[in-house]
């Protein structure tokens, strides 16, 4: 049995990649494949919680983001796609029309 | 079982740092395929068969495909240099990471198990479609309901998004008169008066 920190440990590692990408990276794809590792992290930490307290919330908790995952990929890529046909760049330093 | 962690463990990792590292977008998502099947093994030694199995399909099959098709339609896997818009934002987050990275890793080591692993771990009934869609199905059936809807709402505003703009009546100009009138029930009668030429370009080559 692998301890239950091992995994936690490496779910923030994974977590803290993702940031990283989320913050340096350029593109808007590229932002969404860094949002996805760290959405991927968390579930990592549900999971690892859901063996140690021997309760299966955790488990449907991953199921529930995975939904919202996909959802979330189709809603933004369709929003990439109608952003590059308007502005010919994905690139999210200029998009910045809302000034958000 | 610690074997197949570590090893799951670091082909996770090195997949996160091809996805942050990459300059090619294609390189990047197959990196995110890496740590997407790795994550479905350490689900798998986590006794949770039916995650680990939902995993494989739904992220590394679909969401995967969606990303690697909208990558190449937008041609983006070109990656852009230049300025970067705040000063040093490469070595800040690197900073950043680096300091989240290890507050995760000192609130893990001061974690303990509220029970033995072996006694918590046959509680799961191994993480089997069975055990896990009763869960679903009876404590968190509002929640499940709810995704539901979600998943339509995105559907719709997928669809609604990416489609051609429907002309209106007052953007048709007077010069056309021909364009005035489509006929009913045709196939392009929708799309078919667009001004500009290039946006059936563009739909001629998201289509293919």
């Amino acid at each position: 049995m692998v301890p239950t920190s091992y995994y936690i440990a490496l779910s923030g590692i994974l977590f803290a990649l993702g940031m990283i990408g989320v913050l340096t990276r350029r593109t808007a794809i590229m932002v969404f494949l860094s949002v996805e590792l760290m959405l991927n992290a968390s579930n990592i930490a549900l999971v690892a919680f859901a063996r140690s307290w021997g309760d299966l919330t955790g488990q449907t908790a991953v199921f529930i983001v995975m939904t919202l995952a996909a959802a979330e990929v189709a809603i933004g890529l369709a929003i990439i796609v109608a952003i590059f046909r308007k502005r010919e760049t994905t690139n999210v330093d200029d998009l910045a029309a809302m000034k958000g | 079982m610690m074997i197949a962690f570590i090893l799951l463990g670091a082909l996770t990792l090195v997949g996160g740092v091809i996805t942050i590292a990459a300059k090619n977008a294609v390189h990047a998502a197959l990196g995110l395929v890496g740590t997407l099947i790795s994550v479905a093994g350490l689900f798998a030694t986590l006794n949770a068969s039916f995650l680990a199995a939902t995993q494989v399909i739904v992220y590394a099959g679909a969401i995967m495909v969606l990303f690697l098709f909208v990558i190449m339609l937008l041609n983006a896997n070109a990656p852009i240099t230049g300025r970067d818009p705040i000063p040093f934002v490469r070595e800040l987050a690197g900073l950043g990471g680096v300091v989240l990275a290890g507050s995760f890793v000192i609130l893990a080591v001061s974690y303990k198990d509220p029970r033995p692993l072996a006694e918590a771990t046959t509680a799961l009934g191994g993480g089997s479609a069975s055990v896990v869609g009763e869960t679903l199905l009876t404590r968190f059936l509002l929640p499940f309901e709810a995704v539901s809807i979600l998943l339509l709402v995105a559907i719709v505003g997928a669809v609604a998004l990416v489609q051609r703009p429907v002309p209106q009546p007052d953007d048709v100009p007077d010069s056309e008169p021909e364009l005035l009138a489509p006929p009913v029930g045709s196939a392009i009668s929708r799309g078919g008066n667009q001004p500009a030429l290039q946006h059936r370009n563009d739909e001629g080559e998201v289509r293919a």
